[in-house]
């Protein structure tokens, strides 16, 4: 082979033909990701059989190291994929999803909701702007998946209600593009912040200083040009504000409320919780055990009010997400150990190697292309996990603040709006779309998602190179 | 993780059904009877007395029909379209003497119901001896019955219109048991749907969104300075022997409720069985 990086990169125990064979299952995990919808297949299942075919394939051809292991200083017998997960990052999706699918019953989110379209008086303009507002704060403190149901499903029955549903599509892409952009503001908002931030050692403080200038900007240019581009505009006339303002008061904030107590114990919780997830990394003896104990134990608090039946908010569990997490987790692994990630990692060497400002762009713009047509989520994984695996140039651990990292997450962040499979949150957008028979093709998609998408790429970029 | 579906609902079910108060303006009453002049003025004098709630803004013009003035549907209905009325007051089986056997309305009531415009307030027959004591006297108690009350505004106004000062109104709606019972049944024989709560949540859901307009018709008929007390019945039962238990219990002066059906000629399904049934009351007919 005429690859002497290439050749470099592989292990001396493993040969480079084998690392070759598992970077051929790697490019058929991101493939078969990427056609998730025409396999309709769930995702988990997809990377589960990737999962088993790696381990099966790393005990025949690879030096994997079986147990047991030593665990505080002790020997512990575990199967390999055990310690080949990330615990710590499934424990914050499955304590956070848990915590806000409890939160939710309060009707805390619906009465923000509410509140928000009410005060908007039913004008189209304000009630994007609105829209627009919550979606980023919904996605930073929820997460984007969220995010997008509640303010989604929001949308559809409101201007159903205004009898304005030909401005749907425009409300739910920028909706859906605005998830992304609002999952950049901290630490806990997406998936690929928790991976990258967690890999780069970011605190929950630094990413939120660090990404919140850049969000708000995003957030503007986006309603600015979604208003234009869908031609959503405020009403004219004063019976027309009259009758909008009529129907909207409509809404009963109050309606999803069983319990007044619960709905403030909700209130409060969650305004703990941010704080608690927030200080997890300065607090003693929380610092020890993470956020995803923090998640938890606020998920078990909650829960603590259904308490006979607990059972039901267990089966709203997104395990297709987690099994998907932890059979990524597995593969990465055993793509480590094949020497696929060193691999690549020279790829990307070469990259960074263009300097501080076209290395890092390139880096940036290379994870949003990837990460349009692939989940994110595995780009990101593979990412952090190259990233801090490569030497910096003086040598030493690469710090939190360094542009590689936010590079990474940016992109990654920033590329699922190019198309509708980029993002589990524009898939949703793109789901209630269909629900409501709105045609709209995956090149209809493209097209209308080019703006918004390029103009927070090209914001992106500036931010990271000449601003961070 | 929350699901499109669940949020949806939940947004759908806090987007509630806001009465709309519009007043109704009853100018011009034609009574239509089939007896002699005397005895049908004698007759228009016992409405306009019954009907005195009419007066509040100013006196409205009645225009007594005898016997003598049509032999035929067409001759009433050319009268009817002749006056314009707001409101048209008569009785059953007009020209007949099908009244002794509770059974139909007869063809000219049955008619007009249906091909006029104005709402027809049927009486108890001047002849029949089945009126409630209290029948025909005041509109102190009025009850509004319907099985979808939620949005049904005109029905609300006509019934608020018809309620003297410091009277009742009671605005009733009844959920069909057999239909629910029929569907609970066959969500009890899907395995993928909890049949207990399927049944505790859906039967919320129907009392709910009545029980929310109720809600609204009160406050938006308190906030227009109505000296009315609106009164709430939202159940689950047999229309008819529901709707016959409330009349009788309460005292019900007149019962209102709607009789045209838009996607057929015949009266309303729930209309015209209450017609029929409920003799000893006025009944007024939208």
């Amino acid at each position: 082979m005429a690859f002497p990086g290439l050749q470099e990169a592989a292990h001396p125990e493993v040969p480079f033909g084998t690392t070759m064979l598992f970077a051929a299952i790697l490019v058929g995990l991101i493939a078969s990701m990427a056609l998730e919808e025409k396999l309709h297949a769930k995702k988990s299942l997809i990377v589960g059989i990737f999962a088993v075919i790696c381990l099966f394939l790393g005990a025949v051809l690879l030096p994997l190291p079986f147990g047991p292991y030593e665990i505080g200083g002790q020997q512990i017998d575990l199967p390999i994929y055990i310690p080949a997960i990330n615990w710590g990052v499934i424990a914050i999706i499955l304590g956070a999803s848990l915590f806000v699918d409890v939160t939710a019953k309060s009707g805390l989110f619906t009465w923000i909701a509410i509140r928000l379209t009410k005060s908007s008086q039913g004008d189209p303009l304000k009630l994007l702007w609105y829209y627009g507002l919550m979606t980023v704060a919904f996605s930073a403190v929820l997460n984007n998946v969220t995010a997008m149901i509640i303010v989604g499903s929001l949308s559809t029955v409101s201007l159903s209600k205004l009898d304005r549903s030909d401005k749907l599509l425009g409300f739910l892409l920028i909706e859906g593009f605005l998830t992304n952009v609002g999952g950049l503001l901290t630490l806990i908002s997406s998936v690929p912040n928790i991976i990258v931030g967690t890999a780069a050692g970011i605190s929950f403080v630094t990413f939120f200083l660090k990404a919140s200038p850049f969000v708000a900007v995003a957030t503007v240019v986006s309603l600015v040009i979604g208003a234009k581009v869908f031609g959503i505009r405020s009403l004219a006339t004063g019976e027309e504000r009259a009758e909008a303002a009529r129907l909207v008061d409509g809404f009963d904030e109050n309606d999803g409320i069983e319990s007044e107590a619960f709905f403030w114990f909700g209130a409060v919780m969650l305004i703990l919780f941010i704080i608690a997830i927030a200080t997890a990394s300065v607090t003693p003896y929380i610092n020890d055990l993470g956020m995803g104990f923090v998640a938890l134990t606020f998920a078990i608090v909650m829960l603590i009010r259904y308490k006979h039946e607990v059972d039901t908010f267990y089966q709203t569990i997104d395990w297709d997400l987690l099994g998907f997490f932890a059979a990524l987790f597995v593969v990465i692994n055993v793509m480590e150990h094949a020497e696929v990630l060193a691999l690549i990692g020279v790829g990307l060497e070469r990259m960074i190697a263009l300097g501080p400002t076209l290395g890092t762009g390139a880096i940036l713009v290379s994870a949003a292309l990837f990460s349009s047509v692939t989940d994110n989520i595995p780009l990101a994984a593979m990412l952090a996990k190259i990233i801090s695996d490569i030497p910096m140039a003086g040598g030493g651990i690469r710090p939190p603040t360094d542009p590689l990292w936010w590079a990474v997450i940016f992109g990654a962040n920033l590329g699922g709006n190019l198309t509708p499979i980029g993002s589990a949150s524009t898939l949703v957008a793109v789901t209630i779309i269909h629900k409501q028979k709105i045609p709209l093709s995956f090149a209809s998609f493209v097209k209308k998602a080019a703006p918004f998408a390029l103009a927070q790429i090209v914001l992106a970029l500036i931010y990271v190179l000449f601003v961070m | 993780m929350p699901k499109v579906d669940q949020f949806e609902s939940a947004f759908r079910a806090a987007s509630k059904t806001v009465f709309e108060y519009q007043p109704i303006a009853v100018r011009s009453i034609l009574v239509i009877t089939d007896r002699s002049k005397s005895e049908a003025d004698i007759f228009g004098k016992q409405i306009s007395d019954f009907l005195s709630v009419l007066r509040s803004d100013g006196s409205p013009r009645w225009r007594i029909v005898n016997g003598s003035e049509f032999d035929t549907v067409p001759e009433l209905l050319a009268l009817v379209e002749a006056e314009q009325p707001d409101l048209i007051c008569t009785y059953r089986h007009l020209h007949s003497e099908s009244w002794r056997w509770p059974y139909t309305l007869g063809e000219y009531v049955d008619v007009l119901t249906q091909v006029t415009t104005p709402p027809v307030m049927v009486l108890p027959h001047p002849d029949a001896t089945r009126a409630s004591e209290h029948a025909v006297k005041d509109t102190l108690v009025v009850m509004a019955m319907t099985d979808h009350l939620t949005g049904d505004a005109v029905l609300v106004n006509y019934a608020a219109r018809f309620t003297e000062p410091s009277g009742k109104l009671f605005l009733t709606h009844i959920e069909d048991e057999a239909t629910f019972e029929r569907y609970m049944g066959t969500i009890s024989r899907i395995p993928s749907i909890d049949t207990e709560n399927s049944r505790r949540t859906i039967l919320e859901q129907l009392l709910k969104e009545p029980t929310d307009y109720i809600r609204s018709c009160r406050e938006v008929l308190e906030a227009e300075g109505l000296p009315i007390a609106v009164e709430e019945i939202v159940t689950k039962g047999h229309h008819l022997h529901e709707f016959e238990q409330l009349v009788e219990k309460h005292e019900v002066d007149l019962l209102v409720f709607n009789t045209k059906d838009e996607d057929q000629l015949a009266m309303h399904g729930l209309a015209y069985p209450l017609a029929v049934e409920l003799r000893q009351i006025p009944l007024l007919m939208l």
